[in-house]
């Protein structure tokens, strides 16, 4: 068959052989592998954002409950503290008010012994004077009575009774 | 002192080359045209129809091209075998520079299946990979300048397989034939049908492929021709009508494949139909 321009249907076979044998070795050499290789770390990629993306939304799931929870666990403190003040501020008006009134026992106590012991002093200054008058007596009916030995007397009468009283005074404030 | 000797020897140089530039370009002006065993016209002439360089391959006399598509088949054969061998099993998640250009290239064909054929692109991804890889390598096979002997017993340089109208014929034939095999096979015999519509699809293919690397040859077969023309203009000439070509046609076959294999194996809506009621 004389075909113009030098086409050759054996030949035209022969390069479609020849691309066959290539296409089929090129495809399962080189072509498919290369393509199962990117398409399968496009599927890890795919697989890892996918993953990322659920632990993400797990994490914001999670902090959205520990807000919630922290909220709760605040609202639950300022209610505790808010009772426990009370508590305290009881406790402490009952602590308050038992004190005043065992003050008030202690100055009512105090107050009924100093006034024994003020007594019980002044009964026993008046004794002690009696005795210092009695013996000052004696001294002068027997000494020689002149003016100056009078006076002499007196203000040594007045001198004791003031030591004596003194001292007595002294007594009680150190008790 | 050092500058001056640097500057000295620099001129020297220069003036040197100049020379020998000049001396050159007087020998291959002068030089008395070789006893070529055939004219410019004989050579293009068979540039186109392969009729005179005729070669043996397993006792054919086929076109020089057979045997250069052989040649082409073999090399890049061997080249995925030793990938597929040795760099695939390597590959990382984080790619080098070798499985980067790898995955470039399957890439590019793959994702331009995917695009143009988005109901089945496994398979139009594969042959236009294939055929993309063999347009694009057999057309810089030219470059290599292979040489083989005639059915004459001289020595002849290897064309580019498509340069040869068997070559794009086959090409655009078995294209034409996966674009009609996915029509009837996803579609039934309609596919079919509308494909053998656009029954000028294999021809444009063929001879798109056959005068888009015949026009690069020409060129280059004229450069080549003349032992004036030989000094660095084969490179831009070869670089412009060989490379980009390459380029150009891997991409054209390919979207055009992809395309029309898209536009076969869609499924087409069902009409629907709608029915007046009757009115009683």
């Amino acid at each position: 068959m004389n075909i113009p321009l030098n086409i050759d249907i054996l030949q035209i076979l022969l390069h479609m052989l020849n691309f066959v044998i290539l296409a089929g070795g090129l495809t399962f050499l080189l072509y498919k592998p290369v393509v199962n290789f990117m398409e399968k770390r496009r599927q890890q990629f795919a697989d890892e954002e996918a993953a990322n993306k659920a632990k993400a939304e797990e994490n914001v799931r999670l902090q959205e409950e520990y807000e919630k929870k922290i909220r709760i666990a605040d609202a639950e403190i300022s209610e505790r503290k808010k009772l426990l003040e009370k508590e305290y501020a009881e406790i402490s008006a009952e602590y308050i008010k038992d004190a005043k009134e065992k003050a008030a026992t202690i100055i009512t106590a105090a107050e009924l012994e100093a006034e024994d012991r003020k007594e019980h002093i002044l009964e026993s200054v008046q004794t002690e004077i009696g005795e210092l008058v009695v013996s000052a007596t004696q001294k002068l009916l027997s000494d020689t009575v002149t003016p100056q030995r009078n006076s002499a007397l007196y203000d040594e009468f007045i001198r004791l009774a003031e030591n004596t009283v003194n001292e007595e005074r002294a007594k009680n404030d150190k008790k | 002192m050092k500058t001056r000797l640097t500057k000295k020897k620099a001129i020297f140089l220069a003036v040197w080359l100049l020379v020998i530039a000049l001396i050159l370009a007087g020998i291959i002006v002068l030089w008395p045209p070789a006893a070529k065993h055939e004219s410019i016209q004989q050579a293009m002439q068979d540039s186109v129809l392969h009729e005179t360089n005729k070669v043996e391959f397993f006792s054919l006399v086929v076109n020089p091209a057979v045997v250069s598509a052989y040649i082409v088949t073999a090399v890049l054969l061997l080249a995925a075998a030793l990938i597929r061998i040795f760099a695939i099993p390597k590959f990382k998640t984080v790619p080098g520079k070798f499985q980067c250009a790898i995955e470039t290239i399957v890439g590019l064909f793959s994702g331009m299946a995917g695009k143009n054929s988005p109901h089945k692109p496994k398979f139009i991804g594969a042959y236009i990979f294939s055929a993309g890889v063999y347009i694009f390598v057999s057309t810089l096979f030219e470059l290599f300048g292979v040489q083989w002997i005639n059915t004459h017993g001289a020595a002849l340089s290897l064309p580019a397989p498509i340069s040869d109208i068997n070559a794009a014929i086959a090409l655009g034939v078995m294209s034409y034939g996966i674009i009609l095999g996915g029509g009837i096979r996803f579609r039934g015999v309609k596919g079919g049908l509308s494909v053998l519509k656009d029954f000028s699809l294999p021809i444009s293919m063929s001879f798109r492929l056959f005068g888009a690397l015949l026009s690069g040859l020409l060129v280059t077969e004229l450069v080549y021709y003349y032992v004036s023309l030989s000094f660095v203009l084969p490179v831009i000439v070869g670089v412009l009508f060989t490379l980009l070509h390459a380029i150009i046609q891997t991409y054209v076959l390919a979207t055009l494949v992809s395309v029309f294999y898209g536009e076969a194996i869609e499924p087409k809506p069902k009409k629907i139909k709608n029915k007046k009621k009757k009115v009683n």
